[in-house]
């Protein structure tokens, strides 16, 4: 079914978008373009956010590249992984390396030295980490979203009870402390896929994940369900109604391009946050354990700070760029996206 | 109003059942062998001692009657057993500790004061610092000081908080010892040693978290300094500071203290790295320790997320109830 | 007697260490050479009936605070119950007294056995099945009220309760005439028991069995005092022991912490070996580990009147050793590591033949962050460690050379045995990476000599249960057991006699290994003459080793502990492997 032109979302989005430009001058010029143009054309002049850009990318790559990487060089992420060396013969009788740094100098065969009493390759590790990090701040990112859309479009559209329970679930949601959550979920795991290692470690995963949608799906749909509440009250919504298009097609295809610009901005917050909490729990013990991950090589590296520096500040560092990076192309793409920020 | 007050007081009142059946349910249903620390802490777990023990603790009952008798147990005390072992727990129970064997009332009421403590003493900082830089800020919009406040508290948020905690753990404790003791000490030892030993913490997370409030009130203030009235007051004459301090900053002010209440809330939860990193025995180490240092203390997991769930419940309600009396339009929707 | 606790390397959200500065350009590569291999368990059989108190260090002072820090946490203080290293040598060198006691003698580095709440060490009868003990009359409990016999007969009815103290040690069950049939005063509630009579001053206790050891089971808490009472029902007394030592509770957080003060009430005059001099001990016992070392590294406030009966570790060693060497205290401990297959599953002697090859020994003590020389003071053959009297060094299997993998000579005997693939089931912590290290190098080095390996993941918080249940779906455990005294009587019949699985579960008998044969041998090194106990024990060890090779040790254990600057009298109990509490005190200058 085609629509009247009047209401391709695409045009009412921009004439909403060009009526809230301040300057006459530049909303001629950008007549043509779509909001997401916009921004894309706006972050493309933004040195921050090239930058952030460029190092997201490169990080990005090294963790898909991850498994040829480390084929490539011969280093082993596990003391497991078929084909690593021998502990014994890599490490003194202090679990100390007995090649590479702290105490001998450096060495192609493990750039960023191996780990003290575990033997395995620092840098393979970190690549895999980084790689384990980012699939699970993207898988978080990605349900979390599509969870906040459905359920704030839901909220939003429709009046009466199923508005007041939702917003109730949403509020209830709010006021359940996050770290007390995720803490509850790491013995419940180990204690059921305690056979299966390939399976807890997946479910450790899919568990941490979860965890991290459960708790970041409501800032969304709060957005999400204010924004269809002052649409709906829109006239092409409501000449919508009125012709009797279908609720459903109503939601995806009327309002939902116009909140593009939230969406985008959103999720692209909710990313570095993923990122950092994904560590975090790593950090205190409770998210994954057993697997290559920055979070945990931070815990088991702090001790060593001032005996093998090296060891604990690549991933730290790593983890800080890492957010710093998501975080500040977030802002940037918030301000892109926002007509009201003046450059 | 009264019933919107009501409304919302039954509605946080059911976000706090509900929260603390649905951790209750997780934790007895999900993990394999609830009983098995209680048995283990008593010496040779037998299977007969596991089921004596499973029966005296209730958990062949289906598990709402067990949440029946845990919530029950929170308004009118209980006994709680396990195994031949019976604990006198009055109200308002929370239930036996499985690795101390001790009151989760009694223990939440040691525990508790570090939590207040560290989160008072921060967010004093991050209302004081955030709310200076921000007005600062905005009085000097688009100067390289706005510039940099701005761009500094960007990175600063940025950085995840728990690296931030540690960093300065590492530098200004171990590596330079600036700081040298830090921890939780009762005010009784000394008010000054109180003071020393809590300054890093506290500066540690409320420098941090001054970040965002910076942000946010430069944010609010550039809004109300464009503003009709304002820029009336200046018009009139009435001089710079008073303008900003006097007029924007008081209608500014709403909307951070609001922001500033549910902060403080989930200050109270716990603030589990700080309390991890510097060693504070508050809530948020009591139900971490609790997961990760046998046994298995599901009595102390339950009880926190309650408690906590309570804190920020409240504090969502108060904000909301402060709200509605400030701003009638939120009663209506 | 128990580990402190067994195989919990807490690093969990632990934090950091200072070492004030690592990187010299070598890695250092000694180990330490303070430590006499051959003596681990030896307390030495030196005996000084007549030492009489006070006891008193020259140049000592009074004073001070001693910070104790700890990762592994405290089971029960009932005296009772105290069984795990940790707690049985906190309460018998501060709090309470007991028939006997061990003092450490500084010449020869080793323990001596003196008496303490006995005039005397007992006087046995000819064939050691009746010892008699005369009881001081001049000694109270921290109340005022006077210690007498019958306090120490209901002391030692009370600890003979197994349901009441599950974990305490059963040897009066085990060796005092109708002891186990004793209920006792709880469980059974009577305290009709005829084989401990009093009369006067003096106890004397009738055996079932020759008990010669006796005056070393007479220096347990559980053989002290406790008046029969209201106030000291398990619940109640666990909460605070009535002190009749140099110091007693003030403040007591199960588990978490303890403030011990002086005790006013405690006579040096009659005490021949523990002495006063700190005005408190406070202890901390859920430190992590690093941050522990970072304090006695700092050694600056409070951390110079610190102490740790923790292993300091691997990663910081190196630093204690070259540059703080007179801080770290290190000695022999007289416990063995060992795999314990379990008996009733891998019922074929050539897979546990088999696993004797495979084990990955370096790699593993390595990933469980052990030192070598150190806390894996030397690779293990027999079960007894060093030093016991009577042991020889013998090889359960001839060609193997301890300490070593074989993974080739593993596959051949598992294939000749038609059991290649042979599944091995075993638990590890999933939150604990030095479990999770440990495991991968154990899963690699079994699969690699032709096991097929199942790790099953558990948490600290649940493992010691799950390792403890005797029906856990695994085939294979990791265990540890450390000499109650230097003799093979603390060795076999807690370790490999049967046990009733249904009614007991494993105990100590990690293996879950039952032969009628070898339980009849240990009932008979028990009841021959004393002399000729040794060399029997030490037989019997070679003996079950070759025919039945049902557990397989791995190394001897050491201890590497360290003190801030201002402790002094910090030496190694060579016999529970902690601090010599009893020669403690505080430098104030």
């Amino acid at each position: 079914m085609t629509l009247q032109p009047g209401l391709e979302p695409g045009v009412v989005a921009e004439r909403e978008d060009a009526s809230r430009e301040n300057d006459p001058q530049s909303s001629k010029k950008l007549a043509s373009k779509s909001p997401t143009q916009i921004a894309l054309q706006r972050l493309r002049k933004d040195k921050v956010a090239v930058v952030c850009g460029s190092i997201l990318l490169l990080l990005i790559v090294l963790a898909l590249a991850a498994p040829l990487i480390t084929r490539a060089m011969g280093i082993f992420p596990e003391i497991n992984s078929p084909g690593a060396g021998n502990l014994g013969a890599d490490l003194d009788q202090f679990g100390y390396p007995e090649i590479g740094p702290p105490y001998y100098g450096f060495t192609w065969e493990h750039p960023l030295g191996i780990a003290p009493s575990r033997g395995v390759d620092n840098l393979a590790n970190l690549l895999y980490g980084l790689r384990t990090s980012l699939l699970v701040a993207t898988l978080a990112t990605i349900i979390s979203t599509f969870v906040g859309i459905t359920i704030g479009l839901m909220a939003g559209f429709s009046r009466g009870w199923l508005d007041r329970f939702l917003s109730f679930v949403i509020d209830l949601f709010l006021s359940f402390p996050f770290l007390l959550g995720a803490l509850t979920l790491a013995p419940i795991l180990t204690s059921r896929f305690s056979t299966d290692l390939d399976a807890l470690d997946r479910a450790q995963l899919l568990g941490l994940v979860a965890v991290l949608v459960i708790f970041g799906w409501m800032s969304l749909a709060r957005l999400i369900r204010g924004q269809v509440l002052s649409l709906r009250e829109r006239e092409f919504v409501q000449s919508a109604q009125v012709i009797g298009v279908p609720t459903r097609r109503i939601l995806f295809k009327e309002l939902l391009p116009n909140m593009v610009a939230p969406i985008v901005v959103a999720t692209s917050l909710s990313l570095p946050a993923y990122v950092a909490a994904e560590a975090g729990l790593s950090y205190l013990g409770i998210g994954l354990t057993g697997q290559p991950s920055l979070g945990q090589t931070i815990l088991l590296a702090t001790e060593y700070y001032s005996t093998y520096g090296l060891y604990l500040w690549v991933p730290v560092g790593v983890v800080a760029v890492l957010v710093l990076a998501l975080n500040l192309l977030g802002d940037s793409v918030r301000d892109a996206f926002d007509p009201r920020t003046r450059r | 109003m009264l019933g919107f007050i009501v409304r919302r007081i039954l509605t946080a009142i059911l976000v706090v059942f509900l929260t603390s059946i649905f951790v209750f349910v997780l934790l007895y249903k999900g993990v394999a062998n609830p009983a098995g620390p209680v048995c283990d802490a008593q010496g040779r777990c037998t299977a007969e001692r596991l089921a004596a023990i499973e029966a005296s603790m209730g958990l062949n009952d289906p598990i709402l009657q067990q949440y029946g008798e845990f919530a029950g147990g929170v308004f009118t005390g209980r006994t709680v057993s396990f195994g031949e072992t019976e604990y006198d727990c009055p109200a308002p129970c929370l239930g036996v500790s499985y690795g101390t064997r001790g009151l989760i009332t009694d223990e939440l009421v040691d525990r508790l004061p570090a939590t207040i403590s560290l989160a008072v003493g921060a967010s004093i900082i991050y209302l004081v610092v955030g709310v200076t830089l921000g007005v600062l800020a905005a009085k000097k919009r688009g100067t390289a000081t706005d510039r940099v406040l701005v761009s500094s508290s960007l990175v600063v948020s940025s950085i995840p908080y728990y690296l931030f905690c540690l960093l300065a753990y590492i530098f200004l404790v171990l590596k330079y010892p600036v700081f040298d003791e830090t921890g939780y000490l009762p005010i009784t030892e000394g008010v000054g040693a109180f003071f020393l030993a809590m300054l890093l913490p506290w500066l540690v997370l409320g420098l941090f978290s001054s970040s965002n409030y910076a942000r946010f009130t430069r944010g609010q203030m550039v809004e109300t300094l464009g503003e009709d009235y304002i820029r009336t007051a200046s018009a009139k004459g009435v001089s710079g500071n008073k303008v900003v301090f006097g007029h924007a900053l008081r209608a500014a002010i709403v909307p951070i203290v609001t922001i500033f209440g549910l902060d403080f809330a989930a200050l109270l939860g716990g603030t589990i790295f700080t309390e991890q990193i510097f060693r504070i025995d508050g809530i948020g180490l009591w139900a971490l320790d609790a997961v990760t240092r046998p046994p298995l203390d599901f009595p102390v997991v339950i009880a926190t997320v309650l408690v906590v769930a309570v804190i920020i419940t409240i504090a969502n309600l108060v904000v909301d109830i402060v709200y509605g009396f400030l701003d009638p339009r939120v009663r209506i929707s | 007697m128990r580990f402190k606790k067994p195989f919990i390397a807490l690093t969990s959200a632990s934090l950091l260490s200072l070492a004030a500065c690592g990187g010299s350009g070598e890695g250092p590569s000694t180990g330490s050479e303070n430590v006499d291999t051959e003596n681990l368990a030896n307390t030495g059989d030196a005996t000084d009936p007549d030492r009489e108190g006070p006891a008193v260090i020259d140049g000592a002072t009074e004073g001070g605070t001693v910070d104790v820090l700890s990762v592994d946490g405290a089971n029960s203080l009932d005296p009772s119950e105290a069984y795990y290293t940790n707690t049985s040598s906190i309460l018998q060198g501060l709090v309470t007294r007991s028939l006997t006691q061990l003092t450490y003698d500084p010449e020869s580095g080793q323990q001596v056995l003196i008496p303490d709440l006995a005039t005397d060490l007992g006087t046995p009868n000819e064939d050691f099945t009746e010892w008699t003990f005369t009881i001081r009359d001049d000694v109270n409990y921290e109340n005022g009220d006077p210690v007498t016999p019958e306090d120490i007969k209901f002391g030692m009815l009370r600890s003979m309760d197994r349901t009441a103290f599950p974990e305490g040690p059963a040897f009066s069950n085990d060796y005092f005439e109708g002891g186990d049939e004793y209920e006792g005063p709880y469980t059974g509630g009577n305290t009709d028991f005829d084989a401990i009579q009093i009369d006067g001053q003096d106890i004397t206790i009738t055996m079932s069995s020759p008990f010669p050891d006796m005056p070393y089971w007479g220096t347990f808490p559980a053989m002290g005092p406790i008046p029969e009472g209201p106030d000291t029902t398990p619940a109640k007394y666990a909460q605070r022991p009535l002190a009749t030592g140099p110091y007693m509770f003030d403040e007591y957080n199960p588990e978490r912490s303890l403030t011990l003060v002086q005790n006013p009430e405690w006579d040096p005059a009659t005490d021949p070996g523990r002495t006063q001099y700190p005005d408190e001990y406070t202890f901390d016992f859920q430190r992590d580990s690093a941050q522990i070392d970072e304090v006695l590294l700092n050694d600056s406030g409070d951390g110079q009147t610190t102490l740790t009966y923790d292993n300091v570790q691997a990663s910081n060693y190196p630093t204690f050793q070259s540059e703080y060497a007179d801080r770290l205290v290190e000695g022999g401990a007289p416990c063995t590591y060992y795999m314990a297959p379990d008996y009733r599953k891998i019922q074929s002697k050539e897979v546990r033949e088999a696993l004797l090859w495979a084990i990955p020994y370096e790699d593993m003590a390595t990933a469980m962050g052990e030192i070598a020389g150190v806390t894996r003071i030397t690779d293990a053959t027999n079960l007894m460690p060093p030093g016991i009297p009577g042991r020889e060094t013998y090889n359960p299997v001839e060609e193997h050379e301890p300490g070593t993998t074989d993974p080739e000579r593993a596959a051949q005997i598992l294939e000749e045995a038609g059991e290649t693939g042979y599944e091995l089931k075993f638990l590890f912590a999933n939150d604990d990476p030095n479990a999770v290290a440990k495991k991968d190098v154990l899963v690699r080095a079994y699969e690699e000599a032709g096991f097929t390996a199942t790790p099953v993941a558990t948490t600290l918080a649940e493992l010691s249960t799950l390792r403890a249940d005797p029906d856990a779906d695994i085939n294979l455990r990791d265990a540890g057991w450390c000499s109650d005294w230097p003799s093979g009587g603390s060795w076999f019949p807690p370790v490999l006699q049967s046990t009733n699985l249904n009614a007991e579960g494993l105990g100590s008998n990690y293996a879950a290994f039952s032969e009628q044969d070898v339980d009849d041998r240990i009932d008979e090194v028990v009841s021959s003459p004393v002399e000729d106990q040794p060399a029997m024990w030490n037989e019997l060890d070679e003996y079950i080793a070759t025919e039945y090779l049902p557990v397989i040790p791995y190394h001897y254990t050491g201890v590497a502990m360290a003190h801030g600057s201002a402790i002094e009298g910090f030496n190694v109990d060579q016999n529970l492997g902690m601090p010599t509490w009893k020669d403690i005190w505080v430098n104030q200058g």
